[in-house]
């Protein structure tokens, strides 16, 4: 994201809701947006892992962004849906209730997050800012895939 | 020649290339000789190999290259002649000298560091005492060459082209000397196609002397005729030299199919047109000024002949200027652009046919490209058995039409397949070549002696596995000498040859591939391996471990077992990185020791990464894969079968023997209760190492062909999976990984559990377990 650099650059985000929450990611890192498909579950996966799907030939890995944030979430329905995104080199599957929008947004307009100390959403969490009186939280994808212990395996 | 750096350097790339067959076939012709294998052909390829390497290393003017090639190459002509004998010290020095070629080629490619002087100069020394040893008359000759050579540092003199084993030849003997030779060179179209450049020939055959060139245009037809791959020109070089005429000929030795040349001696009077005036020998031949002088002749009369010329050839022939400039130009410096149809990956320029070895037809094919046709066909696979599932779905009767029609295209599906893997399939000869430099280096430095022999060298197995196979057998190989052998004195004090063997071994068991490394030393201490675990804590002091149990513990992570970190292994890294590499390609690594006699360590990989027979199961209502490989038989439980070891550890009775029974969903997590055996079905496995248990699972839907989805791309290493396949239903099924899968279902016996996991904070888990 070298070319936002200059504050005053807008950029594109595209908003989603899990449960009443709203936050936003960058939309250059997502790939495509599909509804909810059973995903084959991966042996001693963390929980938010939902397992794998096949898109178009390749092993997606789905996680449940509403667990990892630590939210409650309720079993995926075929109203779910799957943004894929790139990450960090990989694929990976996002699962969220609902895609609600894209926004155009300005780097000022993001305000640090305050300090809430243990909600775990805090480490995703880039910033906030606030859009027709709602809060939406920027989230920093690259920490979503937790540093796999395959090193070690 | 505008933009004659590219052209260059794209000859440069293949020159590199053929370099490194060169020097493959070099060493293995050494070591052909070294085997007592040889024959005279043998002995006059290593030659070639070596001169070749010479002549195209001169062309680029990669001097310290040439010089060491130079030297080298004159012990071998020695030897060739049979004016030398051959024997073991010999071809040792000689073998030694082929390894430093090769860091001299790797050097001037600019991929490795620049050549140990001290070694290549040392290896200079040999060769030359070895050349000079015990030849007469012609060796006064051969001697002052090499020290010209050698000593000149900084320009080198190509006295090299003056072979004194042809100088004894009468005949060429009878040469006027002094005087010199009229060459008479034209080349075809198709000496250009193959990258030659006539530009480089004369500025090769003026460093033999003094030249007169003089540029023949008369075959050029007009510019509505001409062809600009064609060779129109041709040369007349009055050279005055003391060559003879074989180093003359030797100048188009590459070139001789692809050219009319004739070498007569030259004639009294002065030549015709004198184009280029000689350069002193060391200097840079002006190629450039040359090329413009016959541009410019070229031009004149041609341009008359074409007065209005046709605009539509000329736009064919070069959009740009005077299409006579650029036809010219087209064919002296036609290295850059091999014709499209020669060109079978335009992306690379590494395409362009090499003009050696007339043998099999052969492409290079951008590796990009096969890997997309194997994707592709694996989509096809998926998809044809998706189709197939919904055709049985549909409840079509099995004899219509488009059942049976469906098996045929199933049948021809799989033949795609197969054909397409077979493309990227590769003997490990690539890889088993480096290995006797490898073998001889390290015996070097451990100061043992070492005999390596490879055997299976053209076993195929896919290009990817290939490329991963390097890593871990060099590791194993260097384990083999620096820990294996013994040193020569402790081999003789314990009745051994003082030479040690290694032997390296590749081939094909039931649909995987196997590689061996054995040798005859010391075999594995186990009690010293025993010892070195207790006091790293990986086993408990009483632990009960069979003996071989023992030797697998070399495998667990930071375990080395020699005494003092030697340079060549135990840095620390151990086998436990072998392994790790080996089960990261779907592999299996094992070792069979005997004390005092050697061990053996067993590599079994699969042949491809890319498809798999298995088995289709279901667990838990999951759908997994089964490597058929593994399986040995499937059955159906009796109750009275099933025996239950201690608390709950099942057996199951599989031929008189009994066989731990293993629920796979549940040691995956993916239910919490174990089923009843005898609702389910028993899949008799057996791992690499040859253990047998029977994994449990619910059903067994079928047998089928599934092409391997890497989990790694976008996740990570799934302990007990080995990787994914897509079903016929579009979903995504886990392959297991049976070994992983028995082992963890073990893993709670002998060894703890929380130390084959290095992730995991050992200090925490002291008081855990």
């Amino acid at each position: 994201m070298t070319e936002v650099s200059n504050a005053s650059v807008s950029r594109e985000l595209i908003a989603f809701r899990i449960g009443k929450q709203e936050f936003c990611v960058d939309i250059m890192s997502v790939r495509e947006i599909r509804g909810w498909t059973p995903a084959t579950p991966l042996p001693r996966a963390p929980g938010f892992m939902k397992g794998v799907i096949n898109l178009r030939g390749a092993v997606l890995p789905i996680i449940d962004l509403g667990a990892r944030f630590g939210l409650s979430t309720s079993e995926p329905t075929a109203r779910h849906v799957i943004m894929v995104a790139h990450v960090g080199g990989r694929m990976v599957g996002l699962l969220v209730d609902a895609v609600s929008d894209i926004i155009q947004l300005t780097d000022e307009a993001v305000q640090p997050t305050p300090d809430i100390a243990s909600d775990p959403v805090k480490s995703f969490v880039k910033g906030l800012f606030a859009l027709d009186g709602r809060m939406i939280s920027l989230i920093e994808l690259d920490r979503i895939i937790p540093e796999t212990e395959a090193e070690a395996a | 020649m505008r933009d004659a750096v590219d052209p260059f350097e794209a000859i440069k790339v293949v020159f590199f290339q053929e370099c490194d067959e060169l020097l493959g076939d070099l060493e293995a012709g050494l070591l052909a000789i070294e085997s007592g294998a040889a024959d005279g052909e043998t002995v006059n390829a290593v030659f070639r190999a070596v001169h070749s390497v010479k002549g195209g290393a001169g062309a680029f003017g990669l001097e310290a290259l040439v010089r060491f090639a130079h030297v080298f190459e004159t012990l071998l002509d020695e030897i060739r002649s049979g004016r030398k004998p051959c024997d073991d010290l010999t071809v040792k020095t000689l073998l030694r000298a082929s390894d430093v070629l090769a860091d001299h080629v790797a050097a001037a490619r600019g991929q490795a560091a620049p050549v140990d002087e001290a070694r290549s100069a040392g290896l200079v020394v040999e060769l030359e005492m070895l050349t000079h040893g015990e030849t007469s008359a012609p060796a006064a000759e051969t001697s002052m060459t090499v020290e010209a050579a050698v000593e000149d540092e900084f320009g080198f003199r190509p006295v090299a082209f003056s072979f004194p084993g042809l100088g004894d030849d009468p005949a060429v003997e009878a040469a006027p000397a002094g005087e010199g030779w009229r060459v008479v060179f034209r080349p075809h179209g198709q000496m250009y196609v193959n990258a030659n450049e006539s530009g480089l020939l004369l500025r090769e055959m003026s460093r033999l002397g003094e030249t007169t060139v003089s540029l023949d245009i008369s075959a050029v037809p007009d510019l509505s005729d001409l062809v600009a791959e064609e060779g129109y020109l041709a040369w007349t070089v009055d050279l005055v030299t003391d060559a003879v005429e074989a180093a003359i000929r030797d100048v188009f030795e590459f070139v001789e199919s692809d050219c009319d040349l004739s070498v007569t001696p030259l004639p009294a009077g002065p030549a015709r047109v004198t184009v280029e005036p000689a350069p002193a020998p060391a200097e840079e031949f002006d190629v450039a000024a040359l090329l413009m002088r016959a541009q410019a002749e070229v031009e004149a009369p041609v341009t008359a002949a074409t007065p209005t010329p046709d605009p539509l050839p000329i736009a064919k022939v070069a959009p740009d200027a005077s299409g006579v400039n650029a036809a010219v130009e087209a064919s002296i410096a036609k290295a850059a652009a091999a014709p499209p149809a020669n060109n079978v990956t335009p992306a690379s320029p590494a395409a362009t046919a090499a003009p050696l070895a007339p043998a099999a037809v052969t492409i290079r094919v951008d590796l990009d490209r096969v890997d997309r046709l194997i994707n592709v066909v694996g989509e096809l696979v998926i998809q044809q058995a998706m189709v197939a599932q919904r055709v049985v779905e549909s409840g079509l009767a099995r004899s219509s039409g488009i059942s049976v029609g469906l098996e045929d295209l199933e049948l021809l599906t799989r033949e795609i397949q197969d054909s397409v893997m077979a493309i990227r399939a590769q003997p490990v000869k690539s890889v088993f070549q480096r290995m006797p430099r490898l073998a001889r280096e390290v015996g070097e430095m451990t100061g043992k002696r070492v005999r390596l022999i490879t055997a299976g060298e053209d076993t195929e197995v896919d290009k990817t596995v290939v490329e991963r196979l390097a890593e871990p057998i060099t590791h194993m190989l260097r384990n083999a000498i620096d820990h294996g052998l013994e040193t020569p004195s402790e081999r003789i004090a314990a009745g051994k040859p003082a030479e040690g063997t290694v032997r390296l071994a590749a081939l094909h068991r039931s649909g995987r591939i196997v590689i061996e490394i054995s040798d005859d030393g010391r075999g594995i201490n186990r009690e010293r391996v025993r010892a070195i675990a207790v006091s790293r804590g990986l086993i408990a002091e009483d632990a009960v471990l069979t003996d071989d149990e023992v030797d697998n513990l070399i495998f667990l992570p930071g375990f080395s077992t020699a005494e003092v970190v030697s340079d060549v292994s135990g840095r620390g890294v151990g086998m436990d990185v072998v392994r790790r590499s080996i089960q990261a390609l779907g592999g299996r690594i094992t070792i069979a020791s005997n004390p005092g006699k050697g061990s053996t360590f067993t590599l079994s990989l699969p042949l491809t990464l890319a498809v798999l027979d298995g088995m289709v199961v279901t667990a838990a209502e999951q759908t997994l894969v089964a490597p058929l490989t593994a399986i040995v038989e499937s059955l159906t439980p009796r109750p009275q079968d099933i025996h239950h070891v201690g608390g709950h550890d099942a057996v199951i009775r599989f031929r008189d023997e009994f066989v731990p029974l293993i629920d796979v969903a549940l040691g995956m997590g993916f239910r919490e209760v174990p089923i009843l055996p005898e609702t389910g079905v028993a899949v008799v496995i057996e791992t690499e190492s040859g253990q047998r248990a029977a994994l449990l699972f619910d059903a067994i839907q079928g047998q089928r062909q599934v092409v391997i989805k890497s989990l790694e791309t976008n996740y990570q290493q799934v302990d007990g999976v080995a990787a994914a396949t897509i079903l016929g239903d579009g979903r995504v099924a886990l392959i297991l990984d049976c070994d992983s899968i028995v082992a963890s279902s073990r893993k709670k016996t002998a060894i703890r559990p929380e130390l084959v996991r290095p992730d995991v904070h050992r200090p925490d888990f002291k008081f855990a377990s």
